[in-house]
């Protein structure tokens, strides 16, 4: 176990979501399954005081959730200076076993959270309040992955050992790696990667063009897949400018001017508003053609910028790495 | 404009259930200024607070300018009253230790119109009640008669169509209250439709009323 | 929009606020100087570490210990050539050096044995005997002293030159060719640089002996632990440690320090927040009035809660922005007197070095991340009771 100043700013804060988590829980399942719009009996009107005290501890965690994601990355990346074999986060974050479903986790949870709160400002503007009862079912069952998240990071870091050796993401992400799934990335060509990768783009593109809901919603995840896929095959190679070193951490090192935030920050956001909205679609019933405009336009960005990397480093060089 | 059908409101304070309205009806037309009589307790303010989106009736149901007010959650009733209600409370009601202008921007606080917008609308609402030259005066240093004006000019900065006042003259002196009398008038003469909730003496046989309604223990007395 | 804002709403919670000084006032002194105290530590811990670092930075590559029944010893100085044909060795020294006890005072000094005409194992080292006068004149020998050891020495009367006691009881006269200043004080400060021979005769050791051997490494940086497996095998008796190991065990101190006192201030500053939890809790009639006019003024709950959250914001970034102030004001102005002895005090000399100056924005981000969301978290449940409190109180 270390107790670092920062691992301590994690864990509060992570006391603070469990508890205020756990009373939004309570309160939500009690609205789940009483929640009456109709009636005007005291206990509708305690619950309706009451969801409003769930979307503002909801509020609190989403908008806490963002910034601490990246103070999370950041961590761990401070860790890797101090853990033997490390470089960068990637080492830290897989020293103990469950580490990297720990940030997929984290990033599910950010998904969901921001979706849950699209509805709920949908559902705020609705005459008969039409969604509250699903919001809060659906905040039932996302409170199933944000406890995973919490219990998780709790045991990540009273599992973190700075006297075990780990390996650096030279190893972790090459075709020699340990994990099956991901050796099986490093062995097919990097190509096939960024094919899909662009073709998803288009047909999102296309899917944008035509409004279609089950398009977005599909291409976009499927874009989203991909692009992280060919981020660690492809594109990072050009960023690092050294065709061995695959890793979608070192990004956000100051080395190369914490790139990375800026790049996870347009492809996140771009695909979160399309796949967000595409699901308030299925639900509303209406075209949030608001939300697919900002992911069109940060889907764009992000393909546009991570594509300059490659086509900089030919002009410059006369040659494909 | 108003239209009250059949409202009952009962409140449960620690296990006893008060009756505070039983089965009133209502109509107000728009422009019409509407007395609503009554001892303390009869329920006139439950029922002011049930038009304005406040609370919501136990049962029956309340149409203000065309829309189920006492169905509205809270939000929309809330924008409601920005749009359509403005309010005189009892004792004015000022908020301690603002300016005047201050407080008659207030209701136009969570509507998020540009800066220069709200500065005009407070202008013209203060104007028209003769307070803009102290417009940057702290309200606990105003006289009684600024106080009003001032009250008077939050319940108009957005131009309501209905202005609900609430015991106007309790704590007032006589000549305060005939000026508040007049400025009531005023606001009848421009098309804005009044309901005064009152036992004050001096509203009784105004020429601008055009009804007059007693509430006796929650019930319209015939 | 999703999170449009409200710069009126932002006014009127300034007022608000304002409005309600005694109370605010309070909770914003309160939680300032728990937040000064809070970063004081934190800042102190950095910059110590800090220094620590700069200090790492001059120690060889490698340093070889000799364990004998489990207790350090000497190692013969013949073994140097043995060492030498390990590949990727650049250069190898025999260190003498050692503490020396000054009883009057209780305190020990590091005296470091050294030859002139010998490459110097630290540049450190090689720049502080630079530019020193080493004539002999009447004394036994000469040596260089660090600051605190000239203050000591004069607080005892030696001036030009001090009586070392040799484990045989004999005196042996040494004076003061210099003083060395150096930025690297908290190394620096209790040293004593003396020729090789008197450093053998202050110690009473055996001239075919060294106290340490240090290795430079030619090689690249990440062969050292093919070098260290070599002379393991080589030489099992010897204990090798790196310059990496050093490093992590003291970052490991600072950090298991400083977060042993916070984990102590976490329990303060939680009963703090159960004192403001129940002061906002409780809640005044004439709060109520007011939240009862707003509403009757068309305000919604949700406006009401902002307001309620922007003022918990504004008083916590204020007294974490002044917290922040007067802690760097007091760390690094005024060299954080008192609570540095936390962190200093298991060193056996207490020298007095210079807290040097690293603020970094990650340091803001963490000091941040433990005050202001914290608060508002403390804020969030009394500030929804605030705002659903009933409009048609006011109507009464």
């Amino acid at each position: 176990m270390t107790l670092t100043p920062e691992i301590i700013a994690l864990l509060t804060l992570d006391v603070i979501f469990l508890g205020l988590g756990t009373l939004a829980l309570i309160l939500s399942l009690r609205i789940a399954y009483r929640w009456d719009y109709a009636s005007s009996t005291p206990l509708q009107y305690r619950l309706t005081k009451q969801s409003t005290l769930v979307a503002v501890i909801i509020k609190y965690i989403f908008i806490l959730k963002l910034p601490l994601f990246l103070f999370f990355v950041y961590t761990c990346d401070k860790l890797s200076s101090v853990i033997t074999g490390a470089m960068c986060a990637s080492g830290v974050v897989n020293s103990v076993g469950f580490g990297l479903d720990l940030t997929l986790f984290k990033l599910f949870n950010l998904y969901g959270f921001g979706f849950w709160l699209l509805l709920h400002v949908e559902d705020t503007s609705h005459v008969r309040l039409a969604y509250t009862r699903l919001k809060f079912i659906l905040f039932a069952l996302l409170c199933v992955p944000l406890f995973a998240e919490i219990v998780l990071e709790i045991g990540f870091f009273t599992r973190l050992d700075v006297s075990k050796i780990v390996s650096c993401c030279g190893t972790l992400f090459s075709a020699a790696s340990s994990s099956a799934s991901l050796s099986l990335l490093f062995n097919v060509d990097a190509r096939l990667w960024v094919c899909l990768f662009y073709f998803f783009y288009m047909v999102s593109l296309i899917a944008l063009g035509f409004k279609s809901t089950a398009g977005m919603i599909v291409s976009n995840t499927l874009f989203l897949i991909f692009a992280l896929i060919s981020l660690i095959v492809f594109f990072s190679t050009y960023v690092y400018e050294l065709p061995t070193h695959r890793c979608p951490f070192c990004l956000l090192q100051k080395e190369y001017y914490y790139v990375g935030y800026g790049l996870y920050i347009m492809l996140f956001t771009g695909t979160f508003c399309a796949v967000g909205g595409g699901l308030l679609a299925l639900m509303t019933h209406t075209i949030p053609y608001r939300y697919w405009r900002l992911s069109g336009l940060f889907n764009t960005a992000y393909v546009l910028s991570i594509s300059a990397y490659p086509l900089a480093y030919y002009l410059k060089n006369g040659v494909w790495l | 404009m108003i239209v009250v059908s059949n409202v009952s409101k009962i409140f449960t304070q620690a296990e006893e259930r008060v009756q505070a309205l039983s089965h009133v009806s209502l109509h107000v037309a728009q422009g019409e200024c509407v007395l609503l009589k009554g001892a303390s307790g009869s329920g006139k303010s439950t029922l002011l607070s049930l038009i304005a989106g406040l609370a919501q009736p136990t049962s029956g149901s309340i149409v203000v300018a065309g829309e189920e007010i006492s169905k509205m959650p809270e939000r929309l009733s809330a924008q409601m009253r920005r749009e359509r209600i403005g309010f005189i409370f009892q004792k004015f009601h000022l908020i301690p230790y603002l300016s005047v202008q201050e407080n008659v921007t207030t209701p136009l606080v969570p509507e998020n119109l540009p800066l220069h917008v709200i500065a005009e609308k407070a202008k013209r609402a203060m104007e028209r009640c003769r307070i803009a030259h102290k417009a940057h005066m702290s309200v606990h240093r105003l006289s009684g008669g600024e106080q009003q004006r001032t009250a008077i000019a939050r319940a108009l900065v957005h131009n309501p169509m209905i202005v609900l006042a609430d015991e106007p003259t309790a704590n007032l002196d006589r000549k305060l209250s005939l000026s508040l009398i007049e400025e009531l008038r005023a606001l009848k003469d421009e098309g804005v439709t009044l309901v005064v909730a009152t036992h004050d003496p001096l509203f009784f046989d105004l020429d601008f009323v055009d009804q007059t309604i007693e509430l006796h223990h929650g019930a319209l007395r015939p | 929009m999703l999170f449009s804002f409200r710069w009126l709403l932002l006014e009127y919670a300034v007022r608000s606020l304002f409005r309600r000084f005694g109370k605010n006032f309070f909770i914003f002194l309160i939680l300032s100087f728990l937040i000064f105290i809070l970063s004081s530590v934190l800042m102190i811990a950095e910059s110590i570490k800090a220094e620590l670092n700069a200090t790492l930075k001059t120690l060889p590559d490698i340093t070889l210990q000799r364990f004998v029944a489990g207790k350090q010893t000497q190692i013969p100085i013949s073994r140097v050539d043995a060492l030498l044909e390990i590949q990727g060795v650049g250069s190898v020294t025999p260190r003498i050096w050692g503490y020396y006890y000054f009883k009057p005072a209780g305190v020990n000094f590091s005296v470091v044995g050294l030859d002139i005409y010998e490459e110097p194992y630290s540049a450190t080292m090689a720049r502080l005997i630079k530019d020193v006068n080493w004539t002999q004149g009447s004394y036994d020998a000469m040596m260089i002293v660090g600051e605190g050891v000239k203050t000591i020495l004069r607080e005892n009367y030696y001036n030009d030159f001090f009586h070392f006691i040799t484990p045989e009881g004999q005196t042996k006269k040494v004076g003061i060719a210099g003083v060395f200043h150096s930025d690297l004080a908290l190394e620096a400060n209790d040293l004593i640089v003396l020729p090789k021979r008197a450093a053998y005769e202050i110690f009473g050791m055996n001239a075919s002996d060294a106290t340490d051997i240090v290795l430079k490494v030619s090689a690249n940086v990440s062969e050292i632990p093919t070098i260290v497996a070599k002379i393991i095998e080589k030489f099992p008796d010897l204990r090798v440690v790196t310059r990496d190991d050093i490093r992590v065990s003291y970052q490991n101190i600072f950090d298991y320090k400083s977060g042993f006192f916070l984990a102590l201030f976490c329990v303060c500053a939680f009963a703090f927040f159960i004192i403001v939890y129940d002061k906002s809790n409780a809640l005044s009639s004439e709060e109520k009035k007011e939240i009862g006019i707003l509403k009757a003024l068309g305000w919604d709950t949700d406006t009401v809660l902002q307001e309620k959250f922007f003022e918990s914001f504004i008083l916590s970034l204020g007294a974490f922005l002044f917290g922040l102030a007067t802690a760097l004001f007091y760390v690094y102005a005024l060299q954080a007197p008192l609570l540095r002895a936390i962190f200093t005090g298991y060193s056996a000399l207490k020298p007095p070095f210079d807290l040097p100056y690293t603020l970094s924005v990650s340091m803001i981000v963490l000091l941040f991340l433990l005050s202001v969301p914290v608060y508002i978290a403390a804020t969030l449940i009394p500030a929804w009771r605030t705002s659903i409190v009933d409009a048609d109180e006011v109507l009464r």
